[in-house]
């Protein structure tokens, strides 16, 4: 069954963390320079973290709709001066409070909004909002949305629904000299020596490149330090229990309906030769099945 | 923000329904004030379409008694009026380069060319006009706004039905009137199909159709109609040799069906050959009908293309987010500084320069075929001339002439008169 988890917790697929955990350290640079950092769509702080060494020198704004989450985030993120703020991007009000916020702390000032633009439903509104931020009070932006259309998952948490086509749409709307970045998933392997996890011995380095890659996410910076922004990988040990119970889950409901389907194929044959009918998928039923009758 | 688009009239066609589907999404979803501009006199009434209700239609001169934020054509003719409505911004929808309907020697091509180098703002709806026009005005803003989906009328199965028997549905429509829709064409391919198959053609012009061949023949459709047509349909077949975004095959995919397409502008959005559809060659009627019998025999294929192009229409995005990214192309526009007319006189200069080359080698041609007539007629009047056209249909003029008429038929017709 596929897990519409939307926010990232522990218990959050190894596969997704890494990505969402990539792209906050990829923000790193931009984090690093900022005297306000904002992240928009915080949830629980974990992934965010990842984009500096230790606790963050300025003022942190944390930002989500759900106040739960980043009382839990303040709690769990370091910072100099850390403001919660429990906002709705799609309310002219949140989007005053949001603004305010940022533009209340020291600058140079920096945005994380990570994988938020697909579920607001005032996309007009949070992007002129961050272009503005960007454009007049030296704000650097960096976003991400997913590639929803290649998978063609209908998320029920997506207002929106995101593509390279839709991003180039957006892309448009941003400022010209903004940076384009793309994500691709990765797939790898590990050895450990005499089953110690922490040699260090050899580090994934060259990546090989496959002509069948498709981004995952498109990312975009904008502002003042976009220019920081740089590319990185990051491998994740996979989650192989979780994976194995899935797929064996998966192989027995498989075979569970194959049996299933085997016992109406003869108790159907059963009836067709009691009912004097030519058993379906015979060429005789074939036949029929054409005419019409 | 105060906005008008620019329309000739308001008849159920495919750009005027994307000019209103943006319209609709401005006003209800981001507090837009839209007017659309008629800027014809009207002969027939407007498109009976219930949501045109919440929209505010003005004449041309009623327009030009307000004031708006931008004036927007929607069509090169309307480029006539755009500057005489009051203004803020002036900006250009473009959804086709529309200079391509109209044939290398018609005025109009000229003058749907010239459009392209305004001093406006470009919005467009399909990449590679987006592309062409960055290529052709370097200096103008022009932004992205592909057309969206209606996912209510074209909302997409749960489950793709498996087609294994019974002829292959194959669906054309277009308007038969216009060339480079190529409707005929199509008709033409699709009953050189040797497999068993139906054919539909949707057309809402019977008399510009004409006798044809299929085995049903049906419209004008409403849009919830067209829906459940192309859900009856397994293949959309389209031959066209221009288009903009290229939405039929797009409102098809939604319903499940896939489509053979010539590799016409607009197909590189979303048609992936052998994935989600099939591209025929150009002018290949032949190879199109093998390609449509080969949809017929592999019903295989027919499910995998269906399936794929069902999964290609839900990663399309659908008209509330199309409407916002029209939202924010607008606020852009409006927030940008007005386009400076260098950039813009620099390009008509050089395309006027162009059709000034072009208008001298047809007046040249044609007084070439001027010089030519006159010589004709000249002779006509010879009366040895007159003599051997009164005794052409002779009994004894007809064995004369019969080698010349085996030959060179038509010739003596043309040269003698009717």
């Amino acid at each position: 069954m596929t897990d519409w988890q939307e926010r990232i917790t522990a218990g959050t697929d190894p596969s997704v963390r890494a990505e969402h955990t990539l792209r906050y350290a990829v923000a790193g640079p931009v984090v690093a320079q900022a005297g306000t950092w904002c992240d928009l769509g915080c949830g629980l702080g974990l992934a965010a973290e990842w984009a500096t060494d230790g606790p963050f020198g300025g003022r942190l704004v944390l930002v989500d709709v759900d106040e739960a989450s980043v009382v839990q985030a303040a709690a769990h993120l370091r910072a100099g001066d850390v403001t919660a703020l429990s906002a709705d991007l799609d309310e002219p009000a949140g989007r005053a409070a949001v603004r305010a916020a940022v533009l209340d702390g020291p600058g140079p000032r920096a945005i994380t909004c990570f994988e938020v633009l697909e579920h607001v439903r005032d996309l007009p509104g949070v992007v002129e909002l961050l272009v503005e931020l960007a454009t007049e009070h030296a704000t650097t932006v960096v976003l991400s949305v997913p590639n929803d259309a290649f998978w063609a998952i209908e998320n029920p948490f997506h207002e929106t629904t995101w593509s390279a086509g839709a991003f180039g749409e957006l892309r448009a709307m941003l400022p010209a000299e903004h940076v384009y970045a793309e994500q691709l998933p990765l797939r790898g392997s590990r050895i450990t020596v005499g089953g110690d996890g922490g040699d260090g011995g050899y580090e994934p380095g060259a990546i090989e490149p496959a002509g069948g890659a498709a981004a995952s996410h498109f990312i975009a910076a904008f502002g003042p330090a976009a220019g920081e922004l740089r590319g990185g990988a990051q491998v994740f040990e996979a989650d192989q229990h979780g994976e194995r119970a899935w797929t064996r889950q998966r192989e027995a409901n498989l075979a569970h309906l194959e049996a299933q389907v085997a016992d109406w194929r003869t108790y159907i044959h059963d009836l067709e030769d009691r009912l004097g009918l030519p058993r379906a998928g015979s060429e005789a039923a074939m036949a029929l099945e054409r005419r019409g009758e | 923000m105060r906005v008008a688009f620019l329309v000739n009239d308001l008849q159920l066609s495919g750009g005027i329904g994307v000019v209103v589907q943006h319209a609709l999404q401005l006003v209800r979803r981001h507090g837009f004030e839209v007017t659309l501009v008629l800027v014809r006199e009207q002969d027939d009434p407007h498109w009976a379409y219930e949501p045109l209700r919440d929209l505010h239609i003005l004449s041309f001169p009623q327009a030009c008694e307000e004031r708006y934020d931008i004036a927007i054509a929607t069509w090169w003719e309307t480029t006539y009026s755009l500057f005489d409505v009051p203004a803020e911004r002036y900006a250009y929808f473009v959804q086709s380069l529309e200079d391509r309907f109209y044939e290398p020697d018609a005025a109009e091509r000229v003058g749907a060319g010239l459009t392209l180098d305004l001093p406006v703002a470009f919005i467009t709806e399909a990449s590679w006009i987006a592309g062409t026009l960055a290529e052709l005005r370097p200096d103008a803003l022009c932004m992205l706004v592909r057309n969206g989906i209606d996912k209510e009328t074209f909302a997409i199965p749960e489950q793709l039905d498996v087609r294994r028997l019974g002829p292959l549905r194959v669906l054309v429509e277009g308007n038969p009137r216009s060339w480079f829709k190529h409707v005929h064409d199509a008709i033409d391919a699709a009953s050189a199909m040797r497999e068993p198959h139906h054919l539909t053609v949707v057309c809402g012009d019977r008399e510009g159709l004409g006798e044809v061949v299929a085995d049903a023949v049906v419209g004008p459709l409403s849009a919830d109609e067209m829906a459940a047509l192309y859900g009856e349909s397994d293949v959309l077949l389209k031959l066209s040799s221009v288009e903009g975004m290229f939405g039929p095959p797009l409102e098809a995919f939604h319903k499940g069906a896939t489509c053979v397409t010539t590799p016409v502008t607009g197909h590189e959005e979303y048609v992936e050959h052998g994935w989600n559809a099939l591209t025929c060659d150009w002018d290949d009627l032949e190879g199109t009908a093998r390609l449509l019998d080969l949809l017929a025999r592999d019903r295989s294929l027919l499910h995998l293309l269906r399936t794929n192009a069902m999964h290609t229409a839900r990663g399309w995005p659908s008209w509330d987010q199309q409407g916002a990214l029209m939202a924010l192309a607008l606020r852009r526009i409006r927030d940008a500084p007005a386009p400076g007319g260098l950039g813009a006189a620099r390009a008509l200069m050089s395309d006027l320069s162009a059709g000034v080359h072009l208008y001298a080698a047809h007046m040249q041609e044609r007084k070439e075929l001027a010089h030519q007539a006159r010589l004709v007629m000249r002779l006509r009047k010879n009366p040895a001339m007159a003599w051997a056209k009164r005794q052409r249909n002779r009994r004894w003029a007809r064995i004369a002439t019969w080698p010349l008429r085996r030959l060179m038929p038509g010739t003596l017709r043309r040269l003698l008169g009717p």
